[in-house]
């Protein structure tokens, strides 16, 4: 076949012909991939409140349905007699170091903090993008453990202060050292670390700044 | 037209990073890590084959006039279709390479390929020329980020090798990103003329 010439008719035809048969394309593959998406959406929340309630612990429960209050979303977690366990609380602190961070915080119904996940971060890898990890007590015993060439140079690190989990934000400093708080910031990352903490502290403050009572009623309303 | 000779061709005398230096955004932008990198390759390499392969069946029904645009809306639909497949089926490398993939649409290797290569070639050499380019691509995009990833953080592929004491963190942000690709293009180009 020769190579269509290039007037008006055939330029417009060949330019529609293709962004259609695109189109229909892609339609066909949004509405194939569109029920996989939303249900690994769904999943990463489900693990999420999970974890960060949870742990380890094993033990039977049920999530009330999410009730969304300025621009927080609350997850009540009871256990099967209908306890509150704990509140799983996502939190958004917009001055990350790459842009927003988006985290879940579990909290008891005391305000300790049971758990956290980051759900979506546009932090540096390697550096920002740790706090998945960082404020958690295994990475604060990994730093510990001296691996080959600390031993060979002879300078075991030394435990961190960064383990989150059963802190207070009622009652303890959640800010970085730097600040005069209890956690130490990611190294190299501060800016990432007090955007974490910033997000973390909102939570706790967006639930326990109302009585129990409101946010019970407030979440048992929507149902 | 010697087929084999097409994918050595991108791999080695027209490495599109080394030789070619095209597509230095992604190139500097995700070379975080080894992984992120060798993703970053694999992504690339899939459009890069697709549009080639397209761009080719269609040559001789894009008139001149309009051929960007075609190609264009080609690639685009082929990103958008990876991105799609990528978040429904690998969720976790969606969730590393995320923001860098819409940016795969206007990364000049791959409209390059299509103006240079597959517009004027039949279909089973531009299919070649997509995979030897993507290799190339995808090649040289696993090294960078492998020694950004040594040097910045001490790890290869997540595993340690260094304490975390000895990390210089500058190969991980921005800055260390253009020094190993200089010295890389140096220790590339000296192989290079020793052979010549």
């Amino acid at each position: 076949m020769k190579k269509l010439e290039s007037n008006i008719v055939n330029m417009a035809l060949s330019l529609t012909l293709i962004a259609v048969v695109a189109a229909g394309a892609l339609a066909w593959v949004n509405n194939v991939t569109s029920g996989p998406i939303e249900e690994i959406n769904k999943q990463a929340i489900e693990n999420g409140i999970r974890s960060v309630i949870l742990g380890d612990r094993d033990i039977q429960f049920t999530v009330e349905a999410p009730v969304e209050r300025e621009g927080f979303v609350f997850h009540n977690v009871n256990d099967m007699n209908g306890n509150l366990i704990g509140t799983a609380v996502e939190s958004t602190d917009k001055n990350g170091f790459g842009g927003a961070l988006k985290v879940m915080v579990g909290f008891d119904p005391e305000g300790v903090i049971l758990g956290y996940t980051v759900l979506e971060h546009s932090e540096t890898p390697g550096l920002g993008a740790q706090a998945d990890s960082w404020f958690r007590q295994e990475s604060a015993q990994a730093e510990s453990q001296p691996v080959v060439l600390d031993v060979l140079i002879g300078s075991p690190g030394k435990p961190g202060n960064h383990n989150i989990i059963g802190m207070n934000p009622g009652d303890d400093m959640m800010t970085v050292s730097k600040d005069g708080g209890q956690v130490d910031a990611i190294t190299a990352s501060t800016i990432t670390s007090k955007a974490f903490l910033r997000a973390v502290n909102a939570a706790y403050k967006s639930v326990f700044g109302y009585t129990a009572a409101d946010a019970v009623s407030g979440a048992s309303s929507q149902n | 037209m010697n087929y084999f000779k097409t994918i050595t061709n991108g791999i080695v005398k027209e490495n599109p990073t080394f030789v070619l230096l095209l597509g230095m955004c992604p190139t500097l932008a995700t070379t975080t890590s080894a992984i992120n990198g060798l993703g970053m390759g694999v992504a690339t390499m899939f459009v890069l084959i697709c549009s080639n392969t397209f761009i080719s069946l269609l040559k001789n029904l894009i008139p001149d006039g309009v051929r960007i645009p075609c190609y264009i809306v080609v690639i685009a639909s082929f990103v958008t279709l990876l991105q799609m497949l990528m978040q429904a089926y690998v969720p976790d490398l969606y969730k590393t390479l995320g923001i860098f993939i819409p940016l795969i649409v206007v990364n000049c290797v791959i409209l390059g390929r299509a103006e240079a290569f597959a517009a004027k070639n039949n279909i089973l050499a531009s299919i070649c020329d997509g995979i030897g380019i993507g290799i190339g691509f995808t090649l040289a995009l696993t090294v960078l980020g492998f020694v950004r990833e040594l040097l910045g953080n001490g790890a290869v592929f997540g595993y340690r090798i260094f304490p975390e004491s000895m990390n210089m963190l500058v190969f991980v942000l921005a800055p260390g990103a253009f020094i190993t690709l200089g010295l890389l293009l140096a220790i590339v180009n000296k192989v290079k003329n020793r052979k010549a």
